[in-house]
């Protein structure tokens, strides 16, 4: 479960998680694309420190140092990987350039992880499903996200109440080696699969009783509007934008070595 | 005019080798708080299925015989037609709820309905406040008691503002206490809106005093049919399956024992310690 803590959504009231998630998808996308047009650790170490007001104002610092320490391992995977391809590649030799790059591919993964978990912990399920109904993704999908999210809890209490029923009657899951592990989890898929199939067709009998599909044009109870924030927010990320381009083009960005007179 | 009626019906699941009604043939009148009982898988369920075209729609198979509810033929129309005049409440609370908060999930029917925002917000703000959930609207179901999922399940069919209410063990999953909450919740609607209560339900104990028609079901078939004081008496009931309320059996008890006592049939203990008292006095 502590896989998805950073993207498991908490109920809080702040500015941000009040924002449109529309306008919340075009910042993500926005972050994106100017770290990708970046290629020197300064301006994207500035990018990054330039989201941490955000996640303060969101007040979910905890979450996020969370789901930043989770991207580590990978971070530090990039890192090396990175290290070690410039070393084989560039005639065995480790300088300040290599570690640099390293250092700046890593930072570019951090700057895409902090804004997307950003997006993920500010945004409700229920505003996310809203967006992807009011962007004219068809509503089909939009239910099956919403009900996929709502389901998600409900199924693991059961897988984990079946393993127990299992580990009753003297099922052994730990034991084996990798291959007989798998096998020893069939006893818990099948019944979770059964029970999981018997639902859906519960809940479908449930929706045709409650007229789903009675109108072509299907109405919201919710409305999502751009309101003072968005704009603000709109503003923010054009402006970043702008002087992202602008630097690439006319701005030399010096890098750290340089700046410290390492060759 | 009768808002149900069933002539001779019958039907068969397709994957099953005998019907599991038979020769259904029922009336039910408009504003009836009806309770329908018997042992399991005598076809309660299924019954309730015909009402709003879930059968033979969403199930299939063969259904046989006429069946007409508020005024429609149940067995053509779609089940998306028949849900703006019949509102279904499952045994399951947990499997009826889709969305991530209670007043979106009351929304649901009237979302799909086409209805505009504010008359949904009025319909939703109605519906909550009636089953007494309005504080939570804003909650998650998943992480409410049963009961309260419940009451969120009657919410959404009442916001659809049906003519009938079907409820099928609606309380199975819930203690007494909240059961009988739920119960009275709906003898509220029924009394208040005239609503029509269709109520599946094997505690009669709980339920039987609200009731003003009970149909018994056996194996398929109807076996009594007609008012709870003058159905719950027939010795014949004792013999199927039902949980004829303790009060009326204990009625039997002392009026054979010679007990001097009035000549209606308690349904439930309050009904009884008035005889008694009266007898007393
Ligand atoms: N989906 C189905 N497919 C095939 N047969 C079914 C289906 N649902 C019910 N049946 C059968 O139909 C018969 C009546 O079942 P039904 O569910 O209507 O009983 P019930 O009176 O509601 O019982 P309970 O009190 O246990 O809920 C049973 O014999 C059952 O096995
Ligand atoms: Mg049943």
């Amino acid at each position: 479960m502590s896989v998805f803590d950073g993207l498991k959504f908490r109920k809080v009231y702040s500015p941000i998680h009040n924002l449109d998630p529309r306008m919340k998808f075009i910042y993500v996308i926005i972050i994106f694309a100017v770290a990708i047009i970046f290629n020197t650790i300064i301006p994207l170490l500035t990018l990054f420190l330039m989201q941490v007001p955000f996640v303060m104002l969101a007040r979910v610092q905890k979450q996020w140092l969370r789901s930043l320490r989770g991207a580590m391992f990978l971070a530090s995977f990039i890192f090396f990987i990175n290290i070690a391809t410039n070393f084989f590649t560039q005639g065995y030799t480790l300088n300040a350039k290599n570690i640099e790059d390293a250092a700046t591919m890593t930072t570019r993964f951090l700057v895409l992880v902090e804004s997307f978990s950003v997006f993920f912990l500010t945004t409700s399920p229920d505003h996310l499903g809203l967006a992807l109904e009011q962007t004219k993704v068809p509503y089909e999908f939009s239910f099956a996200f919403t009900t996929a999210v709502r389901f998600v809890p409900v199924l693991a209490e059961e897988a984990q109440t079946i393993m127990d029923a299992q580990k009753a009657r003297g099922l052994e899951l730990e034991k084996g080696n990798f291959l007989k592990r798998i096998r020893n989890y069939v006893p818990v898929l099948i019944p979770l699969i059964v029970s999981a199939i018997r639902r859906s067709l519960e809940l479908a009998e449930a929706m045709e009783a409650r007229a789903w599909g009675a109108t072509k044009k299907r109405t919201n109870l919710y409305a999502l509007k751009f309101n003072k924030g968005d704009y603000v927010l709109l503003a923010l990320t054009t402006g970043v934008l702008i002087v992202a381009v602008y630097t690439v083009l006319y701005v030399p960005v010096p890098t750290i070595r340089a700046l410290l007179g390492v060759p | 005019m009768p808002i149900i009626e069933t002539k001779n019906l019958s039907y068969t699941y397709p994957s099953a080798s005998r019907p599991s009604i038979q020769d259904i043939s029922i009336k039910v009148e408009k504003g009836e708080f009806v309770l329908i009982t018997g042992p399991s898988g005598c076809g309660k369920t299924t019954l309730c299925r015909t009402f709003n075209g879930l059968i033979p729609h969403f199930y299939q198979g063969e259904l046989k015989g006429e069946i007409t509810v508020a005024g429609k033929n149940a067995a053509k129309q779609p089940t998306m037609e028949m849900a703006k005049h019949v509102g279904m409440v499952f045994q399951n609370p947990e499997n009826q709820l889709f969305a991530l908060s209670v007043e979106k999930d009351v929304a649901f029917g009237l979302e799909n309905l086409g209805f505009d925002r504010k008359e949904m917000r009025e319909r939703v703000n109605w519906a909550l406040k009636l089953t007494g959930i309005y504080d939570l609207r804003e909650r998650s179901p998943h992480e409410m008691s049963g009961g309260q999922q419940q009451r969120v399940a009657i919410a959404a069919v009442l916001a659809m503002q049906p003519e009938i209410i079907v409820l099928d063990e609606p309380t199975s999953f819930l203690d007494p206490l909240s059961a009988e909450k739920i119960f009275e919740v709906i003898y509220d609607l029924n009394q208040k809106l005239g609503l029509t209560v269709v109520l599946v339900e094997h505690r009669l104990d709980l339920t039987a005093k609200y009731a003003n028609h009970i149909i018994i079901m056996d194996e398929g078939k109807i076996c009594f049919d007609g008012k709870p004081r003058e159905v719950l008496s027939k010795q014949e009931t004792r013999l199927i399956g039902v949980g004829i309320p303790k009060a009326t059996l204990l009625y039997e008890m002392l009026k054979k024992e010679g007990a001097k006592l009035g000549n209606t049939t308690p349904l439930c203990s309050k009904e009884l310690a008035d005889m008694v008292q009266e007898a007393l006095k």
